[in-house]
């Protein structure tokens, strides 16, 4: 565990990030979203806080997927574009140091995002007069784990194929998976014979899903999800992201530059 | 004087995107001793950069070996003692000369004070400290190189290996550079370049190593070469023949002649020869030779 690197890589990321401003971005995209609700706030229409979380967390959800894919499919084909990759390889640190910390920064840069957007999207929803519940700081905390299977293997697909390409499957990958998800559990029920392929390829894809707590956020009722479940997706999230990091490295490892 | 460099019997292949193997390097061998200065010199697609990338474990050697101060080249050990400056590199555009060395440094393991005085002096030592804070996207061409330079002697590395060194410097700037690496050798360090710049090499070098199309054509002391190299001329006057001293010698306009000598000894025996003879000296020149002639002859003596 080479911290100090991580440390430097991860923080080069996220200058690259801010002074590009690519989290400026999200911050007129958050204040779009303020607007938007106010406006709205002004003509009336209060007394929607379903609609309002609803519109939140879809959009909350959305953008900061969008956010992590297109921070992370960048990341090491940029390093070999710009042959910004020779002055950091002859440094004394292994191939997965620079991937670890690369990763460490995407992460960084897609959760500063996603905070950013999260505190404007809360302003906004307290004009439609929405109440603080606990189960939208475990909302965040699960889609902040989710963020980071989505930023694990949008690396791992950079690696293989040209940013394009990777960026595209990603997104496939991370708005489709849920509905492959839903399409194998009837393909199984249908046909137990292909319950065993079914369960292989789910067990391949990410669950990115799991991590959506949205749908408990928005209806108003529902009751905390328990320690026990926050525990599996953290693990899960951790295990995924170090399985997507290994797969990267086993190409980028011997990769001539 | 123990080896900096040891490379033995390598060879780098490339896969083209069509899938056919390029040989890049084929069975080089070469030494480099600690505290020496060597070029590495060769034509366009000679293989100096795909050595120098095999040595710093960027391609993988597809045989052979290469040791740097004993440990395998390429391993996260043996690059801790090895500056490197590549032949095109781009700092990340949106940070600033003082931030990226500040990042190479902590992955050099380096950390705090002791860092930040090391890059304050190195970029004074480059001539950039005046643009420290400055972003890298508004740097031209030679002050980027100059980032370059520093990053390649953080940490005081016991071995700088450079890859076309000058590329994007001013007279000036390859002038202080030259005086910013032989003050670095002075304190020991080793220095392994290439370049197309043969006026450097001739500056800079204790040795030479020329390559072309992958193989190792010769290596060449540096005074020896230049000594080589000098050629000396006497014209004069008479009917004494130079036969058994220089095949070159040619008639001029005016009736005199000119002959050409490799070494004084020719020139020496040739002035005792014309004195017996009754010739008269009219005029006698000793001419350093070209690098350049050197270097496009042995490489098409090569082809």
């Amino acid at each position: 565990m080479n911290i100090s690197a991580y440390r430097a890589l991860a923080r080069c990321v996220v200058l690259e990030s801010l002074r590009r401003k690519d989290l400026w971005v999200v911050a007129i995209l958050g204040f779009v979203i303020l607007l938007a609700s106010s406006t709205l706030g002004f003509f009336g229409f209060t007394g929607l806080e379903i609609f309002a979380k609803d519109m939140a967390v879809t959009v909350l959800g959305m953008f900061s997927t969008i956010i992590a894919i297109l921070t992370s499919c960048r990341l090491v084909p940029d390093e070999v574009k710009n042959r910004t990759l020779y002055p950091l390889l002859a440094r004394p640190i292994t191939r997965l140091d620079l991937l670890v910390g690369k990763l460490i920064g995407a992460v960084a840069v897609t959760w500063i995002s996603f905070l950013m957007l999260a505190a404007l999207t809360a302003l906004a929803l307290t004009i439609f007069h929405v109440k603080f519940e606990l189960i939208m700081v475990q909302y965040l905390l699960a889609k902040m784990m989710g963020l980071v299977v989505v930023c694990g293997f949008s690396m791992a697909f950079s690696v293989y194929m040209t940013p394009s390409a990777s960026a595209t499957v990603a997104f496939l990958v991370a708005f489709g998976a849920p509905m492959v998800t839903r399409g194998l559990i009837l393909a199984s029920a249908g046909n137990p014979a292909l319950t065993p392929v079914c369960k292989a390829i789910n067990t391949i894809l990410p669950q990115t899903s799991l991590f959506d707590l949205g749908g408990r956020t928005v209806y108003i009722g529902w009751g905390l999800v328990p320690v026990w479940v926050m525990g599996f997706l953290f693990v899960y999230g951790l295990f995924y992201s170090g399985a997507m990091l290994f797969f990267s490295w086993l190409k980028f490892r011997r990769q001539a530059v | 004087m123990s080896s900096a460099i040891e490379v033995r019997d390598l060879f780098v292949q490339y896969r083209t995107k069509k899938g056919e193997k390029l040989d890049a390097v084929k069975g080089l061998t070469f030494d480099v001793k600690q505290g020496e200065i060597v070029g590495f010199l060769g034509p366009n697609g000679a293989g100096k950069s795909s050595t120098l990338k095999a040595l710093m474990g960027f391609v993988e050697a597809k045989s052979g070996e290469a040791r740097i101060f004993g440990e395998t080249a390429g391993t996260p050990d043996a690059r801790k003692r090895i500056g490197y400056l590549p032949e095109v590199a781009m700092y990340y555009p949106f940070l600033t000369p003082m931030e990226t060395l500040t990042m190479y440094g902590e992955l050099q393991g380096m950390r705090g004070k002791l860092l930040r005085n090391e890059i304050e002096d190195l970029l004074e030592v480059v001539g950039i400290a005046h643009a420290k804070n400055k972003l890298n996207r508004s740097m031209s061409k030679g002050m980027l190189q100059r980032v370059g330079i520093a990053q390649s002697l953080l940490g005081n590395p016991e071995l700088l290996v450079l890859d076309e060194v000058t590329s994007g410097l001013d007279p000036v700037g390859r002038k202080e550079l030259r005086n910013i690496l032989k003050a670095r050798q002075e304190q020991g360090t080793t220095l392994f370049f290439s370049s197309h710049e043969l006026a450097e090499v001739d500056m800079l070098c204790d040795r030479i190593l020329l390559i072309h199309k992958g193989k190792f054509v010769e290596e060449r002391d540096m005074h020896e070469l230049k000594s080589t190299l000098r050629n000396f001329y006497v014209t004069y006057r008479g009917e004494a023949s130079m036969l058994g001293l220089t095949d070159a010698w040619n008639e001029n306009p005016d009736g005199t002649k000119t002959a050409r000598f490799d070494a004084k000894d020719g020139l020496v025996s040739a002035i005792t020869r014309l004195q017996e003879k009754g010739g008269q000296i009219l005029d006698v020149v000793s001419q350093e030779g070209s690098l350049e002639d050197y270097f496009i002859d042995t490489v098409e003596a090569a082809a």
